[in-house]
């Protein structure tokens, strides 16, 4: 048996070396062009109206007429096209699940006897883009769109692969003060945030993001290996805005503060230059360096949750989606108020956590095309479409006007109201702003082009073991 | 007339080949060995494969410059990189050392408890041999999920205090807590009822009259034991240890949630943007495996004769350890068992009434006021109560949906993987000197040395394609789950086929006794109880299976991976409503089964 084995094994490498070793004359060369900007990348390939719309053809055409029209005439499409038969979406939030059946009586309105089967689906971990790929591999695909995360992903593997397809929903467009020919980037459905937070029943303070990297801290936090939007958001410090709040708040620190911080600082000076770094890189790869070196890593943001907000985790700190703390039960020794969001205290400096994007996309080869630019227009354009995700804190609609919508009839400003101020969530705009919530953003273009560098730079440092 | 007689060569070979096919068990295994060679050998290629393609967006991209086509610098960055102790060494000793330590700790707990049971005059073995596998029957990470809240606590593990912390104020070494050694312990613990199964088999069936006539012969007890008892269960040892050693090092849930970094828990993490490189550590954990199997053949050339199951007469005599021994014995492994057993059920029901997940503070304020059911009764998602956007368990579709279609998937699996895997176990020891039954039987066993993850992946592929995509349906679970439990039945029939000798069988050959019923009334009957666990461990272990299916459907579609799901997510008292759920379910139909044909996983060995 061995010996058949072996055999076969064999063969096949063999095989596949000798197919690799063909191609590689080519590698060498192309190497470097690979880092060209993905965002030129992104431009090039995603915006099929830049064609002229006559020379479009299949999903590239229907989509870009599906950009010039209302969600009433995207929804008398998709009864046409879909009334009877059954819808397969796929994505990283379960709740398309819960938006779907709302767009069906949404189509209902309009049509009575309309009917829809659905069927959604959540993979696991990252399987969400290997499950698009080998879709996209059939003439007419099963899923019609998909709902995904990691910008970073998304841009190398399936836009620049062709795989998905982006559509921009005319009214969503307008609303952002903009067409869907001008829009360059992927189309957001929602802005997710991870803030830090820190248990406050001890006597430790977090007054400056440094203060999270600083000696004997270790936060805890999903591994960057296994949510990838957490790399990102590292390797999203790096760019020269970010790398600029993060010298700005160092700048801000006492004395101690910084002659604890300033080795690590200088040793990364070399570094942020052979990653091509702007002039702040250094602040940046010393935040990361010590970051990696002492996050205490978590299966989940709902453990980091439960954990904080015990009052035995003492002194404890995390970075964390904002929106887990809506369903903390108080009890003798669990309690909200165990906890502060660091950017929502007075003189807090420095960045408060990271934004990333559910994005929204039609598949390449999309069997129900007509009707996956309705759900995606229904879900960005209405606040009914949007409310699976808008009944809870932390989730920004992308639409302003949804937005509002949101929060007129949830609050979540004020949800928290005086016995939960931590609770009270101050919107995307003070988020995102500077010397306010000071999210990072994620950048899908800039991501991808700095995967493998800054990326393969974060991979080799240590990682913090408790007790080690 | 001078016509000498010619022999007919095709009179022979047609009298030969009828010959070879009138034997059932030439049929068998010319029928599976072909099957299986190709359920086996096409995962092994499509993960060959891929450790040379190029995947778009990943490290062989940006290092080859290319979107598609094949390369060798898969290999090279993941041997010669700077990230290969990170990447490669060290979890791959990680690995070795919680896979060897598993099956100390598995052989020796379960081992030890087999030959209390089976052999000596312990009391309430009734009680501990059904209780003693409720650890297999668990989900392996819900134990895991156990330890962290007993031993966590803010001051060791930087997280909020575990039950020991809270309550008595002990904090448990680093060591213990993460990395190695608890990962061992839940893994060696959840393996256990395998080797008390298996090994337990054996000294069931194994006359005492051996050991007997060597203490006629006055040789020490000591030299009983490794010289007579111990040689008669090396076939259920080395089983043990192929079946755990294999588990173990494709296990991805305990050392993820105990923080061990292994190679399992790095295919998944280097995945994303490693992907060629990830399936490499797949490869050299199938090498581990074949190099296990290797070992195991040889050892089995060397022996000659493991017949315990004869014509003649037999008896079991019990070993007496003492009056008072046999309730000292029994009582301290009635503690233990609490603690491996009964303790984490009484912490899963606990714990779906608490009022966030993994807060007991009732139990050190003694306000019970904060329990709640509304993780059970709750029946509407729309309000936030605090379900994190879940109905109550009584009321949840996902987790209902999930469970039935568990239930048809574990059913499905585990009567095809049990009927081809008996079928090869008799066919294998009647031909047990030949090639092909040896390849046969190798082959059909490979799968389970396998990495979970790295079968579940490659199938994956191997059904994700331009002409078929068979992602999130049963049928490609079934195909997965059978092709991975085989071996569960094949080595236990195998095991227990090799007992019997053929003299019975002969006997009614002579009487013209058709196949069939010889089956149905001679071989299956003596080995009912190692039959009967070849279809036991398949559906036990579908139900909970998530390595191997965590790659091939949704979440929400089984039950496994909506447990984790639950679990990653924090939400424990679902995760634990699962778990209860299951072990329901699983004592269900090993009752029914037990009440139907009066064999059951345990009840053959020593539950009564």
């Amino acid at each position: 048996m061995r010996r058949v084995l072996s055999t076969i094994l064999t063969v096949s490498m063999v095989v596949a070396s000798l197919a690799g070793c063909g191609g590689s004359s080519t590698a060498t060369t192309s190497a470097a062009a690979e880092t060209k900007s993905a965002a030129e990348t992104a431009a090039l390939q995603d915006s099929p109206k830049e064609a002229k719309a006559e020379e479009l053809t299949g999903i590239d055409a229907i989509i870009a007429e599906a950009q010039t029209m209302s969600l009433e005439e995207l929804a008398k499409k998709a009864i046409e096209e879909s009334n009877g038969k059954t819808f397969y979406g796929v994505g990283n939030s379960s709740r398309g699940k819960s938006a779907l059946p709302v767009f069906i009586e949404y189509l209902k309105t309009i049509d009575p006897s309309y009917n829809m089967e659905f069927e959604w689906q959540q993979p696991k971990n990252n399987k969400i883009f290997e499950q698009l790929t080998s879709d996209s591999l059939k003439s007419e695909g099963t899923f019609a769109m998909t709902l995904i995360q990691d910008g970073n992903q998304i841009q190398s593997k399936m836009v620049e692969t062709n795989i998905l397809k982006r559509f921009v929903p005319k009214e969503w467009a307008e609303a952002n003060g903009t067409t869907p020919v001008e829009y360059k980037g992927f189309l957001p459905l929602q802005t997710l945030n991870k803030v830090f937070m820190y248990n406050s029943t001890g006597t430790a303070t977090y007054t400056n993001c440094w203060d999270f990297v600083y000696d004997g801290s270790h936060p805890l936090f999903m591994g960057v290996d296994s949510e990838i939007v957490g790399k990102n958001f590292l390797m999203m410090l790096t760019s020269d805005k970010y790398a600029t709040w993060l010298k700005e708040a160092y700048d801000k620190l006492d004395d101690t503060k910084k002659a604890y911080f300033e080795p690590t600082i200088q040793a990364m000076q070399s570094d942020a230059a052979d990653l091509g770094l702007g002039s702040n890189g250094a602040y940046a790869l010393a935040w990361i360096k010590l970051w990696v070196n002492n996050y205490n890593e978590q299966t989940d943001d709902g453990p980091i949750c439960n954990t904080l907000v015990d009052a035995s985790a003492k002194d404890q700190a995390g970075l964390l989606v904002y929106s887990k703390l809506r369903s903390v039960e108080e009890s003798a020794t669990v309690s909200v108020n165990n906890i502060k969001v660091a950017a929502y205290e007075d003189g807090y400096t420095g960045i408060g956590g990271y934004g990333y994007c559910h994005y929204l996309f039609l598949t390449k080869n999309s069997p129900l095309p007509w009707t996956a630019c309705a759900f995606i227009a229904y879900m960005t354009c209405t606040e009914e479409g949007f409310d699976a995700w808008g009944k809870d804190m932390g989730g920004y609609s992308a639409n302003p006007k949804v937005a509002a919508d949101v929060e007129a009839k949830y609050s979540h400003s004020t949800g928290g109201g005086d016995e939960f101020p931590a609770k009270n969530d101050r919107g995307y705009d003070w988020w995102t702003s500077e010397g306010k919530g000071e999210l990072v953003l994620e950048d899908p273009a800039y991501c991808a082009e700095v995967s493998f560098s800054v990326g393969s730079w974060i991979d080799v440092l240590d990682k913090y073991t408790p007790g080690a | 007339m001078d016509r000498s007689i010619q022999p007919d060569n095709g009179a022979i070979f047609k009298n030969k080949l009828k010959t070879w096919f009138s034997q059932p068990q030439n049929i068998i295994l010319l029928l599976f060995g072909i099957v299986l060679t190709f359920s086996t050998v096409a995962p092994i290629v499509a993960i060959v494969k891929d450790t040379f393609q190029i995947h778009p967006g990943t490290i062989d991209q940006h290092l080859t410059g290319r979107v598609d086509g094949y390369t060798i610098v898969n290999y090279t960055d993941l041997f010669t990189s700077r990230l290969a102790k990170a990447n490669l060494w060290t979890p791959l000793l990680n690995t070795i050392i919680l896979s060897v330590l598993t099956c100390v700790i598995s052989i020796l707990f379960g081992g030890l408890f087999a030959f209390l049971v089976t052999r000596t005059n312990m009391k309430f073995k009734k009680y501990l041999s059904s209780i003693f596998i409720f650890p297999y029957i668990m989900p392996q990470w819900t134990l895991a999920v156990v330890w962290q809240h007993m031993f966590y606590s803010n001051k060791v593990t930087g997280t909020a205090d575990g039950l020991l912390a809270a309550i008595f104020n002990i904090y448990f070494p680093s060591w213990w807590c993460q990395g190695a050694f608890p990962s061992a312990m839940v893994l060696g613990l959840h393996y256990a009822p395998f080797a008390y199964i298996l090994i337990g088999g054996i000294f069931k069936n194994m006359d005492a009259n051996l050991e007997e006539a060597a203490t006629i012969l006055d040789t020490p007890k000591w030299k009983i034991m490794f010289k007579v008892t111990l040689p008669m269960i090396k076939p259920a040892i080395l089983s043990t240890i192929l079946l755990v050693f294999g588990s173990a090092m494709g296990s991805y849930p305990v050392p993820h949630y105990l923080n061990l970094t292994t190679l399992s828990t790095k295919y998944i993490s280097m995945n994303s943007t490693y992907t060629g490189e990830a399936s490499i550590l797949a490869i050299i954990m199938m090498v581990f495996g074949v190099l296990i199997l290797g070992m195991n053949q040889m050892s089995l050339k060397s022996r000659k004769n493991y017949t315990t199951v004869t014509g003649k007469s037999g008896q079991l005599t019990k070993l007496s350890i003492g009056n008072a021994g046999k309730y000292i014995v029994g009582i301290i492994f009635i503690i233990i068992t609490f603690f491996t057993s009964i303790w984490p059920i009484l912490l899963f029901a606990l714990e779906t009434f608490l009022p966030n997940p993994g807060d007991y503070s009732f139990l050190y304020t003694g306000n019970f006021a904060h329990l709640t059911t509304k993780w059970w009764v709750t029946n509407e998602n729309i309000t936030e109560n605090g379900m994190y956007g879940q109905s109550g368990i009584l009321y949840n579709n996902t987790i209902w949906h999930a469970f039935f279609g568990t239930l048809f998937l574990a059913v499905v699996c585990a009567l095809i993987a049990g009927t081809i895997g008996t079928l090869i176990g008799y066919a294998v020891a009647k031909n047990r000197r030949n090639k092909w039954a040896n390849y046969v039987n190798n082959v059909a066993f490979l799968p389970y040395l396998m990495p979970s993850i790295a079968v579940g992946a490659a199938f994956f592929i191997l059904f994700s394609n331009e002409h078929i995509n068979l992602f999130n349906t049963y049928t490609l679970l079934i195909i997965a789950g059978v092709v991975k439990y085989i071996p569960f039945a094949s080595r236990s029939s195998l095991n227990s086929m090799l007992q019997i000798s053929n003299e019975l069988e002969e006997a009614a050959i002579i009487q013209n006794t058709p196949w069939i019923k010889r089956m149905l009334r001679i071989i299956i009957p003596i080995q009912k109880s190692s039959i009967i666990s070849g279809y036991l461990l398949p559906f036990m272990t579908c139900l909970r299976e998530l390595s191997l299916f965590l790659l091939l459907c949704t979440q929400g579609f089984i039950l496994s991976t909506t447990l984790d799901y639950f679990d990653e997510m924090g939400l424990y008292a679902f995760s634990s409503a699962i778990n209860l759920i299951l072990i329901v379910t699983i004592l269900v139909f090993n009752t029914l089964v037990n009440k139907l044909t009066g064999a059951s996983l345990d009840s053959g060995i020593g539950g009564k």
